[in-house]
Formats: structure tokens, sequence, C-alpha cells
């Protein structure tokens, strides 16, 4: 049924807050596709079976991933009236005593993690769900959450992303809602330009700024796009976010629309994302039978629509000529810029591109207001970002903090170091992109510029801990050997370069290198950097220069012996 | 969309004053750089441009430094579209060491070709660090750059689309689908005739062209009625005189371009002196 | 496939952006390769010339040319998996499936094993970091793998120790 006024949209709320809080216990399980891989999809099966045979009244419900990866699969229980608990490292033999806890009114104290007593959606709506149990401890006291500021992540592993109804029982499209209908498009882009939002898929350009280029352009047709390709290998921030809460980037590209002008929108995903492809498109379908996608969007008269196209692997098509070149049907390989894709993008029409998690921010924006968001984070370096933290960390998972955290509060604090208690030696921040910092940078903060001022950059978010074991010329290798790979093979610095210098970094590896190769190797590097025609090969050394810089001793080791 | 869109200079062009090394140049606004360059006499290597196809940026060896509030940053050349005040320098010690650097690379992936071999030698570099590629099986005879301009001409001005670039990365080549033979193939020849680095290979045994270069593919060649020289592949003029309205004569249809002017000069001398019977009209 | 389904799968996708690629996922998924007849088929079709479509295929690492084995083994070599011990994983089981050493990497093409049971290749990173090292068999995930818990995973498929 389509939402055509207030309170047809109030009215799906509540059908939504039923199904969030039903008058039934409430079991969830955490299906993202890392808690699916780890056991879920066999836990939900057998819970979904043991609840049939026995006649239970119980509400099954699959959820994203709340972000604690380590300790998946997670499952939840919420009486009425009680807390949510949080369980943790279920597994298919539990199941049988979670189902007897909870028919008794109880919950298995052994599994539980932490609890839930109430949580704010964030978008003018907390979900009480009441006290209780209280032997468990509270969410904020798992260390591994109580560092973090959740704003992206807000709903992921608490809501069935399968249903439009609990995304708007936790006001998700309230700020679509009031966009459309009680501002003007020009107040939405103020209000993106003034929260100071960066784009978050690498380069940090001003969202508004790119925006309101692409409304000023003149043309017949425009398109946004969302870069869903997320290629650096060790980052899974994007895929969580479209699995987890696929509305809430439905949501974003809508309000995105409304204020650059556009009726055509397209989601470029990877292939090698079944899942997320799989609940996007569940989640499009349900926003157009609600009346919030296509023609008259809640009756406002604003009409937008929003397709999928999907990769066939290749992490250049990341990059926005590359991207577009694809969804054209063509070979991702880039083109020399200017013309940005603001001047002649998608068809050769004005296009805006950003990532999943730009788009994500504007619903909270709207929502809550500039001043609310410019609170958090730092100077320039406004709002939250989405980190996974992944490799030699004892917790690993997503991590969200305001920007201007420094590395060694998320390496640490949140990720409580090393895993197995060995001592950490560097963080690749980046993806091939990025460059590897040394344990003493640690008190760097993870924003644009401080990344970029020791080497390295933010990416898309990955953050790959290394322990001390880690031989770090064969990290500057991988890398190289990534790349490569990958390159497109258009211009030579790229195609060329990166082979040769994968080539000196086996000899160097093999025994073989002299201090020669090592002056080859920087000098290589840094034509490679300056003159590569796209951002692939522009950064792809960077593995390697930070490594020189920083572990400089690793390779002399090597060329000496 | 027309080239004037992407960069916006709509309406009557402009004359504008651009600086190259100090010195100052006239141009149309919008026009690229490199092409002014070229015309003016000024050097800067290149390998992957051309006037009348789509510029392209891959060979990166065209880069120049712009000079912009005392800051010089390197850009290409062959992409660079001229605007009123642009201050252009095309030798820095960066340039000069990225250049070489490049070079280097080139005699690493086309050793065989002298084109390259010339070119690094008026940068100084005679000799590379790196590993050079030997393939003894390559169709392209260890001369390919990649710079695309076969592959361009091919599918921008002839429309044939009988070759492309294949796999990624170091892989990547130039080559019909499959390495196999395409029909489609016109042997019209301006790949070869484009190519920076003479790497393309084709042949005319008698009747026939072979494409050696592009999986051996073979076109038939037309024979003159006239002489008997096979002048022109078969199916290239097909293509063309389809084109041609009002279509040719058969007679002269087939004659090679020697034995057509030979026989054209006849028949105005014919015209001239009063005799129209063999005349005709289409002409 | 025939080409009643080429023209089905050609017509689901009548909006251009997107469409080639999108085609052409739809006919490595059903088919688990390209196959050169449907290619030429395509060209025909969409009037594309081949050769632009030969590059597409032969770009695109989701695309192979060549026939897979029945069950497609794809060991993520991300950084994460990097880390966390892919490069034995994928050791391993080119030893069990009796491939040559280093031939994935090499490669970086899909190898398939001589009685056609098992294609074994690597992929960048499936998302999944957090469960590192990962593979994937057909469509199932596998996290937190070690090399000797990989014979269990390929006996699920049907593969046995060779008796030597
Ligand atoms: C090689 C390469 C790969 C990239 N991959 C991605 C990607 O996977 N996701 C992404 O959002 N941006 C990626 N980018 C950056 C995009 O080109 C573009 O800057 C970004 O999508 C813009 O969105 P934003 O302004 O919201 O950050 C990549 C860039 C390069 C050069
Ligand atoms: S830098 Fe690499 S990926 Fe980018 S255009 Fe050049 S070869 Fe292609
Ligand atoms: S001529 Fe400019 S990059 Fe080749
Ligand atoms: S690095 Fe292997 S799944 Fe991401």
């Amino acid at each position: 049924m389509k939402i055509k006024s207030y309170a047809g949209f109030i009215n799906r709320q509540c059908v939504g807050l039923q199904k969030l809080k039903p008058d039934i216990p409430r079991i969830t399980v955490g299906l993202a596709t890392c808690g699916a891989a780890v056991g879920g999809t066999v836990i939900f099966e057998r819970l979904k079976r043991s609840i049939e045979e026995q006649g239970l009244d119980i509400s099954l419900i699959p959820t994203g991933c709340i972000g604690y990866c380590r300790e998946e699969p997670i499952v939840t229980i919420t009486h009425p009236g009680k807390p949510l608990v949080l369980l943790h490292r279920v597994c298919e033999d539990d199941t049988d005593e979670i189902l007897r806890a909870v028919a008794s009114g109880s919950v298995p104290f052994d599994k539980a993690l932490c609890r839930i007593e109430a949580w704010d959606h964030l978008m003018g709506c907390t979900v009480k769900y009441g006290t209780g149990f209280d032997q468990i401890p509270l969410y904020d006291e798992i260390p591994f959450f109580g560092r973090q500021h959740k704003v992206i992540l807000r709903d992921a592993g608490l809501i069935n992303p399968e249903d439009v109804d609990e995304f708007l029982a936790v006001g998700g499209y309230s700020a679509a809602y009031l966009a459309l209908t009680e501002m003007r498009p020009n107040q939405v882009l103020d209000e993106v330009e003034r929260s100071g939002l960066r784009g978050r898929g690498g380069a940090g350009f001003p969202a508004g700024l790119k925006w309101r280029i692409t409304k000023e352009k003149k043309s017949d047709k425009k398109y946004i796009i969302c870069n869903a390709d997320e290629g650096d290998p060790g980052a899974y921030m994007n895929r969580n976010e479209m699995e987890s809460d696929p509305h809430m980037l439905i949501e974003g590209m809508i309000l995105g629309a409304y204020a650059i002008g556009v009726e055509e929108g397209l989601i470029y995903i990877r292939a090698e994302y079944p899942l997320a492809i799989k609940r996007l498109t569940c989640a499009l379908e349900q926003a157009r039978k609600s009346g919030i996608l296509g023609t008259n969007i809640f009756g406002s008269g604003f009409s937008f629509d929003i397709q999928i196209a999907t990769g066939a692997g290749a992490f250049v098509c990341g990059e926005s000529t590359a991207l577009i070149a694809s969804i054209e049907g063509r070979t991702g390989r880039p083109h020399p810029r200017p013309p940005r894709l603001t001047d002649a993008g998608l068809w050769g029409k004005p296009t805006d591109l950003n990532n999943v998690e730009t788009w994500c921010n504007v619903p909270v924006i709207i929502k809550n207001g500039v001043d609310w968001y410019t609170e958090i984070g730092a100077e320039n370096n406004t709002g939250t970002k989405v980190f996974s933290l992944v490799g030699d960390v004892e917790r690993v998972g997503l991590v969200e903090v305001p920007l201007g955290t420094s590395i060694n509060t998320i390496v640490f604090d949140v990720g409580n170091g090393g895993a197995e208690g060995k001592p950490v030696k560097a963080v690749q921040t980046g993806g091939p992109s990025g460059g590897c910092i040394p344990v003493r940078l640690f008190d760097t903060t993870v924003d644009f510029e401080s990344l970029n001022a020791i080497g390295s950059i933010m990416g898309s978010g990955g953050i790959v801990v290394m322990d001390e074991d880690t031989n770090m010329v064969d990290i500057a290798r991988y890398f190289i050997s990534f790349a490569t790979g990958e390159s497109c093979g258009k211009c030579i610095p790229c195609r060329e370069g990166l082979k040769h210098t994968l080539l000196l970094l086996n000899r160097i590896l093999a025994g073989k290198g002299t201090e020669t190769d090592l002056v080859t190797l920087q000098d290589l590097s840094e034509t490679i950097v300056a003159t590569s025609l796209c951002g692939l090969g522009q950064t792809a050394p960077n593995p390697v220069l930070t490594t020189l810089a920083y572990f400089r001793e690793e390779y002399d080791a090597l060329v000496k012996s | 969309m027309t080239d004037e869109e992407v960069c916006g200079t709509k309406g009557a062009l402009n004359q504008v004053t651009v600086t190259i090394n100090g010195r100052e140049y006239s141009a149309e606004e919008g026009e690229i750089l490199l092409g002014v360059a070229i015309r003016e006499n000024v050097e800067i290597p290149h390998l992957c441009y051309e006037a009348s196809l789509s510029p392209s940026g891959a060979c990166r060896l065209c880069m120049v430094g712009v000079r912009k509030k005392g800051k010089t940053e390197m850009t290409t050349s062959c992409t660079l579209r001229v605007t009123e005040g642009l201050d252009v320098v095309t030798e820095t010690p960066e340039i000069l060491r990225h250049r070489k650097m490049l070079l280097e690379l080139y005699l690493a992936e086309a050793p065989k070709s002298e084109v390259i071999k010339s070119l690094a030698a008026r940068y100084g570099v005679t000799k590379t660090r790196f590993f050079k590629k030997a393939e003894p099986a390559d169709p392209l005879g260890n001369k390919c750059v990649l710079c695309g301009l076969c592959v361009r001409v091919c599918n921008e001005i002839m429309g044939g689309g009988v070759i492309s670039f294949v796999n990624r990365g170091p892989y990547t080549v130039v080559a019909t689908p499959f390495f196999g033979e395409n029909p489609i193939c016109l042997g019209c020849g301006a790949c070869a005739q484009v190519c920076p680095t003479h790497a393309i290979e084709i042949e005319n045994p008698g009747d026939e062209r072979i494409m050696t270069s592009w999986g051996k593919t073979r076109v038939k060649l037309r024979q003159c009625p006239v002489c008997g020289k096979y002048y022109a592949p078969d199916i290239l003029a097909e293509t063309i005189y389809a084109k041609i309205t009002p279509p040719l004569s058969q007679q002269i249809q087939d004659m090679c371009p020697d034995c057509r002017r030979k026989y054209l000069a006849k028949q105005e001398v014919l015209v001239k002196s009063g005799d129209f019977s063999g005349g005709n009209n289409h002409v | 496939m025939d080409e009643k389904t080429l023209d089905d799968i050609i017509s689901q996708y009548d909006a251009p952006s997107g469409r080639l690629l999108g085609i052409l996922g739809e006919i490595q998924n059903r088919e688990r390769y390209i196959p050169r007849e449907l290619l030429e088929m395509l060209s025909a079709k969409l009037k594309i010339p081949l050769s632009h479509l030969y590059s597409l295929v032969t770009f695109y690492s989701f695309f192979s040319l060549q026939p897979v084995g029945d069950h497609r083994v794809t060991v993520c070599m991300g950084t994460a998996c990097h880390v966390k011990g892919a490069a034995a994983i994928l050791t391993t089981l080119e030893q069990l499936l009796c491939l040559p050493e280093g031939v994935t990497e090499e490669t970086r093409s899909p190898v398939t094993t001589e009685d056609n049971a098992f294609t074994l290749e690597i992929a960048r990173c499936f998302g999944a970091c957090s469960i590192a090292p990962v593979l994937r068999v057909d469509n199932h995930l596998y996290g937190y793998a070690t090399p000797d818990g990989l014979p269990a995973i390929l006996e699920e498929y049907g593969w046995r120790k060779h008796e030597d």
C-alpha cells in the first residue's frame, strides 16, 4: 500500500513497531554474509524448524550484523517488557537450550554478551525495550561497543533488513518525508553543504559541493550513482551497510535526488556481493510498493527511481570514469579528467557519484540538523566513519567512531590489540592505495588530512592490523601483486611499472636483491605515482613507499644477507 | 555529446594566447595543447595522440608542467585544452626524470622497436634496467606499446570493430576475437598506417591480403580488369562504393586508381572534342 | 542455452545502463562459463562487434571462457585473508587437488582438475574479512579456514583422498 499522507506514514510506523516489539518473544539471528557463513544460516533454519514443530509462539527474524564479527553467530532475544539480550558465539547445538529458555520467559545466561534496555535510532525514535536480566552487562559496558559512536550502524543487527516496516518503525524515511513535503530542494542541499559531509569513498571531497556542481549544470537529464564497488580487500563496511540497512542508502539517495533534481539513480555494486544485491533488490521493490520510490513519492509530486547495475570483478571499476564505462557496457579503462562526471558522466550527462556511506550519512543530517551533526567528529572532518578492523587483531569487526579518533583508540581500546596477545607492529589503511603505519605513529588521528600526511590514506576504511610476525616487504609485495592484477593496462607506468616493481620485490624477497635495486624501486615508484593516468596507479606504490620509509631495516636486511 | 559540450566552449571559437616554455603562441580556445605544440614545432614526445581520433592519454610521454599560482603541476598535453593565459613548460628536471623512466619501461615492453630505441636515445636512454619482453610468438613482434591508436582508428573512423584490447593489466594485448581470423576486417590497413612503432604486419601475396598480426585474417583483393593488378581489398571497395552517391558506373568501379585516372582523362579529351558517346553523366 | 533463453535474458535487460555486463553475467551464472557460440550469437543479436564482447569477457575476471569443473573452489586473496594465512590455504588446495603448485596465483585464471571435478581460482575479497581466511565452494562460504580443515570441506563435494 502506498504512503500518501502523514497519517499513512504514521500508520506504517505503528505496523513496524508491532513487528519490532511484538507481544510475543522475538528472536533474531544475524544473517549478514559473515554471520551466515559461520553458522547463522544453520542456526536460523534449526530454530525455525523447532518453533514450527513445537508450535511455539515466537517471532523469528533475520537481521544484519551488529558489527562484533568476532563474536558471531549473534542471536538476540527480546521478551515483551524486557531488555534486548545479545547472545554470542552461538552454535547449532545451542538452539534447543535457547528455545527452552525463551519458552520459560528467560534467556540462556551463559551465552549472553550484553543487554540493551533502550536504543536510540537517531531518527527521532528511541525503542524502549524494558528492564530486567540485571546480571547481564549493559551494552555500553562491553569495551568493543562502549568506545564506539554508532550513527551509520544505528540499525544494523537490530532490524529486519528485508522488511521496510521495521525501518519505518525506527524513524526510517522520516527525513525523506520531511524533505519532500516541507523543504525546498535548495534547503536540503544547504544542509548537506553546511554539515561538512565529505565523501567516504576515499578522497574526502565535500559531498554538498559535488551535489551543487551537478545541480547547477544545465542538462535535460542528470543522474546520481551510488558507488558500491567496495573493491579494497579488507574493507567490508559498505557490504554490511547494504545488507543490514538497505533502506538507509535508498533514503539518502532520495534526499540527494531531490536536492539535485534528478529522476534516475543507479547503484553500481560488485558481483561478489550476492546477498547485498538480493537485499537491495528486495528493498527497492518494497519501497516502490510503499510509494517511497517511483512516481509521486509520498504524494509530493517528486518522482525518482533507482536501478541496480552489477560489476563483474574489476577493482579499477571503483574509479569514477571506469565505473561509468562499466555501466555503459565497456571495459573499465579510465579516462583522463576533465571532463569530470559532473560535466559529462553517465551517457554523457552530468552525474553525481557518491560512496554508499556518503549517501547513508544524509538522512541523519536532514533529520537532526547541521548543529547536531557537526558536534560529531573533528574540525573539517565531521561525522563518524565505519572502519573494518581486521587482520591480527583480537576483536575483529566493524567499528564506527567519530572522525579524528586516534589509531591507538581503534586498535587498542576497541580492538584490544594483537590477536592472541601478540604485539602489534603496524596497520595498513586505505587498501591497495594506502600505506603501512608503524605502531609508533598510532597516535595519528584518523581523518583525511592526518593520514595523508603520513603517506597513507583513509580510503574506504579498511584497517588491517599486522602483528610482529609480519614481514613488511612481503606485505608490500602482496599489495603490488594485487594492484598489478587489477591494473586496467591502459597506461604504461601502471601496466609495466607495477609489473617490474613486483619482479624487483620478488628478487629482493628471494635474497637476490641489491642496494641498487632499492634505489630503482624508489625511483620507479615515484614515477608511477607521478605519471599514472588514474588513482589506481597514482596510489598503488604507496605500500612500497611507506614500507621503505618506515620499515627500511627490513629491506636492508634482505639485500645484505 | 560533442566535444564542445565537454570542454564548455560553445559558440564561436576565440583566439587565445598561450605560453610554452616562456614563448607566446596564439591558438584557438579549447584546442589541444599538444596539437598547438606540434604545429609550432615545439618538441613534446608522444605515442598515442592523433588529431583525428579521440584523446586517450595512455602513453604518458607527453606530460608537461602547467604553471599556476607559483606551482607547476604535471599533466598530459594531449588532453589539455587551451585557455587564455595557459602557461606550460615542456621540460623540467622532474618531467625529464619521469620521462626517462617511462622510456626505460618502453624499452622493456617493446624491445624490438627501432622507433622506441631512437626516441629513448633522444633523451639519453640507451639501456633499460628492466626485464625485456621476449615473446617469440608475438604477432606484433615485441614492438607494440599499447597506444591504442589502431583500435581507435578501426572503431572510430573505419567503424570496423575488428580488433580490441584483450585481457587487462600487464597481460593486455591488441587482438582479434579469440586471436583468430576476423571476417569483418576490411583489410584497409589504417591500423598499420597509424601505428607509431610499425608493429602491425600486413602481407599482399597475389590475390589476397593477409593481416598477419590480426590472426592472419585473409582479405580478397580486387583485380583491375584493365591492367590485371590486384589493387585493393574487395570488401573495402564495396563498402566505400556503397557510400558514394550517385553510384559509380560498374565500368570504372572495378578499375584500379591508375587505370581509372587514365580512363577519365581520355574521356575528358573525348568530351572536349565533342564526342559524347562514351561519356557517363554520373562521373 | 538455446536461442530462446538468450532472447529471454536479453529482454530482461531493457534499460541501457548495466545492460551488457548484466546479460553476460546472467550467461556466466547459468552456463558457469561463456561459450563462444553464445558470445557470437549475442554479437549478432545486439549488433555489437564480437571484438567488443571479447574485450569485455577477457577484461572482467568474473567471466570465464573455459568450462569449469563441477565445483568451483574460490580462495580469497584479500588483505585480511593474506595476513591470516590465505597462501597456505591455496597451496594446500593445489596439493589436495593435484594441481601444479603456484599455478593459480601465477595464471590468475581458474584451473580445473583433470577429472573436471573442481576448478580452483582466487578472488579479491568476499567482504567476509572478519572470518578470514575465507574460501567459497560454489555458493557456500567457509570462514576461519585452516589447511587441516580443507579435506573435510572438499569431501562434502565428493572429493576423496588419493591413494598413491
Ligand atoms: C582504483 C580506484 C578504486 C576505487 N574504488 C572505490 C570503491 O570501491 N568505492 C568507492 O566508493 N569509491 C572508490 N573509489 C573512489 C571513487 O573514484 C570516487 O572518488 C568516489 O566513489 C566518490 O564518492 P565520495 O565522494 O562519496 O567519496 C576508487 C577510486 C580509485 C582510483
Ligand atoms: S593507472 Fe592503471 S588502472 Fe589507471 S588507467 Fe593507468 S593502467 Fe589503468
Ligand atoms: S600522447 Fe598524451 S598520453 Fe600519449
Ligand atoms: S580479505 Fe578475504 S574476505 Fe575480505
